[in-house]
């Protein structure tokens, strides 16, 4: 690896360092800036966590596609179109109301980007990482989210290649909600886990 | 090079990394199993959290075949095998300090784990 | 291996510290760097597992203290070395170019 100037342990001008690889590699053939354009226009447009929601809203009003979608979550989701890169194979767990499920990659950053877009940086950083596995009610009650003593909290780590996504318990005075409604209340950090879903009002 | 072009965009993005191997390869461990997680240290890439390494756990899950990273990442082949989901304890991992209604699940790859005695 | 990522349960960290409303990037390069990382992948440079090992053999002082498309492009770049398509040299020699201004 690169020698590490104790002094200057960070890349300097690593921007322009982007620049001159993206550069050498459109020269040599390897990538298409046209096709890197495309990617950025389609992560900034098309994932985000509003697929996710989409998810949860449909499991909140369809029985069958709930038991579907904690059976198979591959299959469920893909119905929908959010399997591919860094999601290609979903676990979905779900809430109760003894259970409560918080996802994180300590090793690197793994998150699944169809359903939830890019990780923010919290999640790929040090404190979570390495705090949520040992003491995941503290990290959670920083927030926000309380968990009684009895509330089995349950702690995902996406090692492999699986990738996880909670599904939030569906907020009270929801009765009679549409699925674009109730998506409304899944937020990012609900299908983390280190959330809960909105109320409604 | 396949050179990635702007009209295959999507479909890459839509499909990925197959880390799932089609091959059928037998499964060492069953959902119920008490395991052992291996004491395995090596200087090559693994995706082997410390946390866990010698700590006992009950497998929950076979998600199947997959790659083999240890094996992947140094262009020494895919080496197919399964991927448990393994549940641990707090008490498990962190002794005393552990809540007791904590439960932690990790990944792993059958070569990281044997049955517990 | 056993490298300074392997840090489930460590402690010392601090608070986890969230930004609001964070955006996907923060600069462009951000963006460039994970659309070349696709790209490459894409083009057959790596594998997933291939793309994770040298940001965990970085040092670990860099490893710390680098945001996290900074730790992207070291194992980008080194990917590319590694199976012959660009040289340490050559890729020091365009940064210096652009850092110089010489090249737009």
């Amino acid at each position: 690896m690169q020698v590490v100037d104790k002094k200057n342990l960070l890349i300097p001008e690593v921007g322009l360092r982007v620049k001159a690889l993206e550069s050498l590699l459109a020269e040599k053939g390897v990538i298409d800036p046209a096709a890197l354009d495309l990617i950025v226009e389609t992560f900034e447009t098309q994932m985000g966590p509003k697929n996710g929601a989409k998810v949860v809203a449909k499991a909140w009003t369809d029985p069958d596609y709930k038991k579907w979608l904690l059976r198979d979550g591959t299959a469920a989701i893909g119905k929908l179109g959010y399997i591919g890169v860094q999601g290609e194979n979903m676990v979905v767990v779900a809430n109760t109301p003894d259970v409560h499920n918080v996802v994180v990659c300590t090793l690197c950053s793994c998150y699944p980007w169809p359903t939830l877009g890019l990780p923010p940086i919290w999640f790929k950083s040090a404190p979570y990482r390495s705090r949520v596995v040992i003491e995941p009610r503290a990290v959670l009650g920083e927030f926000g989210v309380a968990v009684s003593d009895e509330t089995e909290v349950r702690v995902w780590d996406s090692t492999a290649e699986l990738r996880y996504l909670v599904m939030p318990m569906r907020p009270a005075g929801t009765e009679g909600f549409t699925e674009e409604k109730l998506a409304e209340l899944v937020t990012r950090d609900s299908m983390i886990g280190t959330g809960l879903a909105k109320s409604p009002g | 090079m396949n050179m990635l072009t702007p009209a295959l965009v999507l479909t890459v993005l839509g499909t990925g990394d197959p880390a799932r191997v089609n091959e059928p390869v037998p499964a060492k461990l069953h959902v119920g199993d008490k395991v052992k997680i291996r004491n395995l240290n090596p200087a090559s890439h693994n995706r082997l959290p410390s946390y866990i390494k010698g700590k006992l756990g009950t497998v929950t899950f076979d998600h199947g075949v997959f790659v083999f990273p240890d094996t992947s990442a140094h262009r020494n082949g895919p080496k197919p095998q399964h991927v448990y989901t393994v549940v641990f304890t707090a008490a498990e991992l962190w002794g005393p300090n552990g809540h007791p209604s904590d439960r932690i699940y990790v990944d792993v790859w059958d070569d990281y784990v044997d049955l517990a005695n | 291996m056993n490298g300074i990522h392997d840090i489930g349960g460590h402690h010392g960290y601090g608070p986890v510290i969230v930004e609001a409303n964070e955006p996907n990037f923060h600069e462009v390069w951000e963006g460039r760097m994970l659309s070349m990382m696709i790209g490459c992948f894409a083009a057959g440079v790596y594998n997933v597992d291939q793309f994770r090992h040298p940001i965990e053999k970085m040092d670990p002082r860099h490893y710390l203290l680098s945001s996290y498309y900074e730790k992207w492009l070291c194992t980008v770049e080194q990917n590319c070395i590694d199976t012959g398509i660009v040289t340490r040299d050559e890729v020091d020699a365009r940064h210096k170019q652009l850092i110089e201004g010489k090249v737009t």
